[in-house]
């Protein structure tokens, strides 16, 4: 800290000014400001769709901003490729996982530098550069073994000993601690910190509110794409105000007229403890007729797979899903849609969700076929194009006519051809994944209109999204997930902004995991696979509870598992194992002593 | 399944490592099956001139196998590796034989040409974006064109006395042409795995995103790989009208199962990233055992396609499975970074 002092009169490591960044429809930056200086651990805070990923890919010349300006150490500077950034001295750890499955470890480290004599690689020099940056991460890997072999978090590691291969002063990592457990996420900040001694700057992007301020220095807080804080100093704010800011309370909803909601009778869809092979546990959630129900969480959360779950494009391990309070076996979209009347519309509508060459015909009439066809499966045209008009009208598709191809249509236009083969297929339930992605605001307010009309007409909707006004706007109680399950539900009646968005955020960023992934069981001799054990092991926070105020001590001695990564929990077999609380004295908290960090 | 992409640290580990191989594999096929039949033919597939022809006749397949690797390590295909040859084969001797063009001179061409072409080829994928698999593919059609057009119905003599004797030419009844593919695929594998511009294409081929994030041209390597490609369908060429008597228009219309069929046998993964030139080599090898089986037992030629196609297919279809039981066994297995966490529980004072 006394460093960061002294060198608080040079000029910033890196500095951006003002950048803009515009893609089709959405202003993704709008005068986003960021400084970093040495010896500091800087943190990017906002919400889903506020700009950090845009504004990080801008500072490693992923993204080459419409305006604003960069320098580096003072010196104006032009990004325009990854390897331009890597030469400025800037360093990023992306969210996604980068590595090449098929290289050795050491390769992955070097590869932004690939060690090299007259063309030739220098296999000594690879093998110490990653020895010494997984030294630096007090890591110890096989340099040899190829990445492909490596788990989640072990990927995670050798990405950040990648990012620090090369002399990098400004290094940028993108939730950094997504995959890692609490001692391995300790380790990392342990390296952060040390990093930062050695007078580099650190930017850190995390939704774990509490890691940002147990480790930070300086916030800048993005939301809609503008710095709403720059460069404050952490600690004179609270957890509370840094929210506030994410949040802000400028936007007010848009009210519609209020649907009646029926609370009589089975819902037309509802999950029961359902946990899937894709990693859900215990997911419960009702809709019934008329109703909007929203899903809300950060990427990655399981929205999305749940919703293919949903759809039997994933298996299901445990649960019930019923629809109109008939237990429902759905095995594929076909049945899906033909026997339960379940329709999606997918996030990705120009990959998922649309025939782009085709007309707006085919594309609308793609889901009634089955319905329409006569003798040996021959289609109507007039029929078809009958339905195409009909639903254009009514949802005011703008085209030049049915035979119009989708791929000249605009985003919103897509987007209600999406929805319109839905509807148009008599669908009872809507699945709508993302609405309003890419599309300008105008036409966004409509569509919300659209989505509520269509509960109003007594459909029954489960809403994914990322974009809190949206929720907050459409839903009638939002369900926040996290790591494959739900958090906790939030009721949203009278549709305010400022609660609601607080209630959600605060179950985001909850201290606790909604369920303790820890499992504490009795020491048996020989210690078993864990996962064989875990179904009847003593589970949950209670025993945890028990143990850490000592009542269940005695003389038995405990076995601590830890999930080892937050999702993907396929089988029970992902539990690793933390350590054993001896018979006698243990600390007070002993589980916890996993996750306290040093001094 | 090991590749060249990885690189094997020495001691027991590295030999564990072989011996479980797709090489290894290969190899083991490929020796039993050349004994049986070398035991059935009672000794006269042992014969030296025997041993000559059927490393003479390995040559070309081993080239055109390395041409498609290399750009299938870069994550594309190649369907124009038999038309260039083949249009490369009647150039050459079209040169020496209607244009009195000494061999040296008129090899320096072809091998210049094929580089020209591949690079082309690779400059297209780039500049166009559209698929290798489309841009070959109509490069393909241009140059069976060409290969007709020189060519027309005659069969082409080299009529180069230096030339033909050294496709004859042999040592300790190694024939020279076989060595000089030898020399291709040790130069190629030397490229893959020690030169950095070949790590690179590795890269390109295995992780374009990742490859991209680190600085590495993904376009350059695309370039790259094409115009290798070329430049050993060239040596190809230059192999295929030094060993036959005389060329014509349908020489290499059959080399484009085989240079898909080495590769793919040998371990190369389709979507780029994991090559074995060393697998490739065995499985031209092994390929070339079926076509003398077809010869020893006197079997009717298509007989040769539909074994060579079955065992592709086959290949594939068992790297699948062998991918997926892999993805689920990794899944299961517990953390083995477990135990190295487990020093930050420390035990009561």
């Amino acid at each position: 800290m006394t460093n960061s002092r002294i060198l608080e009169t040079a000029p910033p490591l890196l500095a951006a000014e003002r950048l803009v960044k515009e893609f089709p429809g959405v202003r993704a930056l709008d005068g986003a400001t960021l400084t970093m200086r040495a010896g500091s651990v800087h943190a990017l805070l906002g919400e889903n769709g506020a700009g950090k990923s845009t504004l990080i890919k801008a500072l490693t010349g992923l993204h080459r901003p419409d305006a604003g300006t960069l320098e580096v150490e003072g010196r104006p500077i032009v990004l325009n490729s990854s390897a331009d950034a890597v030469r400025a001295g800037v360093a990023v750890v992306h969210q996604e996982r980068n590595l090449i499955p098929e290289f050795s470890v050491a390769e992955n480290i070097t590869l932004r530098q690939i060690p090299s004599r007259r063309g030739l690689v220098d296999r000594e020099v690879m093998r110490d550069t990653a020895r010494r940056c997984l030294d630096l991460l007090g890591l110890d890997l096989d340099i040899d073994a190829p990445v492909k072999g490596l788990s989640v978090a072990q990927t995670q590691l050798v990405e950040i000993a990648k990012a620090l291969s090369t002399e990098s002063r400004v290094l940028l990592l993108d939730e950094p601690t997504s995959a890692l457990t609490m001692a391995e996420a300790d380790r990392l900040y342990d390296v952060v910190g040390r990093l930062r001694d050695q007078g580099r700057s650190i930017l850190l992007v995390s939704h774990k509110l509490e890691e940002i301020f147990a480790h930070c220095d300086t916030v800048t807080v993005l939301r809609d794409g503008s710095s709403v804080l720059e460069a404050a100093p952490l600690s004179s704010y609270s957890t509370d105000e840094v929210v506030d800011l994410m949040v802000g309370r400028s936007h007010t909803a848009v009210q519609f007229a209020p649907r009646p909601t029926p609370t009589e009778g089975p819902a037309a869809l509802e999950l029961d403890g359902v946990a899937t092979a894709g990693g859900h546990q215990d997911v419960s959630l009702a809709v019934r007729r008329g109703e909007i129900v929203g899903l809300y969480g950060l990427v990655g959360a399981g929205r999305t797979e749940l919703a293919r779950a949903i759809l039997g494009l994933d298996r299901l391990t445990d649960g019930q899903i019923r629809v109109n309070g008939e237990p429902a076996r759905i095995g594929d979209v076909r049945s899906a849609l033909n026997t339960y009347r379940i329709g999606y519309v997918p996030e990705n509508r120009k990959e998922e969700g649309l025939f782009l060459d085709q007309s707006l015909t085919m594309n609308i009439a793609v889901t009634v076929w089955e319905r329409i066809k006569r003798a040996v499966g021959y289609v109507p045209r007039r029929k078809e194009r009958d339905l195409a008009a009909d639903y254009t009208t009514r949802l005011g598709i703008r085209s030049a006519g049915t035979g119009q191809q989708v791929s000249t249509l605009s985003g919103g236009n897509q987007q209600k051809v999406s929805l319109a083969k839905w509807l148009a297929a008599q669908t009872e339930i809507l699945i709508i994944d993302e609405p309003t992605v890419g599309i300008d605001v105008r036409t966004k307010a409509a569509f919300h209109e659209l989505i509520w009309n269509l509960a109003a007409d007594g459909l029954a909707i489960v809403l994914i999204t990322s974009d809190l006004p949206e929720m907050v706007t459409l839903a009638d109680r939002v369900g926040v997930m996290r790591e494959f399950r739900i958090a906790g539900w939030v009721d949203n009646d009278d549709h305010d902004y400022g609660t609601v968005s607080r209630a959600v955020i605060d179950l985001i960023h909850a201290r606790e995991p909604a369920s303790e992934p820890t499992i504490v069981r009795r020491h048996r001799p020989r210690p078993d696979h864990p996962g064989r054990q875990a179904r009847d092991s003593t589970n949950s926070s209670s025993v945890l509870r028990g143990l850490s105020s000592g009542k269940q001590c005695g003389e038995t001695r405990w076995h601590v598992w830890h999930r080892a990564s937050s999702h993907r929990c396929r089988t029970l077999a992902g539990w690793r194992f933390l350590g054993d609380v001896r018979r006698g004295g243990f600390p007070d908290r002993p589980f916890v002593l996993a996750t306290e960090r040093r001094g | 399944m090991t590749t060249l992409g990885r690189f094997l640290p020495p001691g027991a580990g590295r030999i564990r490592r072989f011996a479980r191989s797709t090489e290894m594999t290969l190899a083991a096929v490929g020796v039993i099956g050349f004994v049986a039949l070398a035991a059935d033919s009672h000794g006269s597939l042992l014969q030296g001139n025997a041993v000559r022809g059927i490393l003479t006749y390995l040559s070309v397949p081993i080239l055109i196998g390395l041409a498609q690797l290399v750009v299938l390590a870069a994550g594309q295909m190649n369907l124009s590796v038999g038309a260039l040859g083949g249009f490369l084969s009647v150039f050459t001797a079209a040169l020496m034989a209607d244009h009195g063009v000494p061999a040296p001179l008129a090899i320096g061409i072809a091998l210049l040409a094929g580089t020209v072409i591949g690079a082309g080829n690779g400059i297209l994928v780039v500049v166009t974006r559209i698929n290798g698999f489309i841009v070959t593919l109509g490069t393909m059609t241009i140059l069976l064109g060409l290969q007709y057009r020189v060519a027309g119905t005659r069969t082409i003599d080299a009529g180069s006395a230096a030339l033909q004797r050294f496709g004859s030419m042999s040592l300790l009844n190694v024939p020279t042409i076989f060595m000089v593919a030898l020399v291709v695929a040790g130069g190629l594998a030397f490229f893959l795995r020690r030169v950095a511009a070949g790590r690179r294409l590795l890269a390109s081929g295995g992780n374009p995103l990742a490859a991209e994030l680190s600085g590495i041209s993904n376009a350059r390597s695309l370039v790259l790989a094409h115009t290798l490609s070329g430049l050993i369908i060239a040596v190809a060429a230059v192999v295929a009208v030094a060993s036959a008597p005389g060329v014509n228009k349908s020489i290499g219309g059959d080399w484009l199962l085989p240079s898909f069929a080495a590769p793919i046998i040998g371990g190369a993964a389709l979507a780029g990233g994991a090559v074995s030139v060393l697998g490739a080599v065995f499985a031209a090898f092994i390929v070339r055992l079926v076509d003398l089986a077809r010869a020893q037992y006197s079997l009717d030629p298509s007989w040769v396609n539909f074994t060579v196609g079955a065992v592709v297919l086959g290949t594939v279809v068992i790297g699948r499975i062998q991918e997926v039981r892999q993805t689920r066994s990794r899944q299961a297995k517990p953390d083995t970074a477990s135990q190295s966490t487990n020093s930050t529980v420390r035990s009561p004072a």
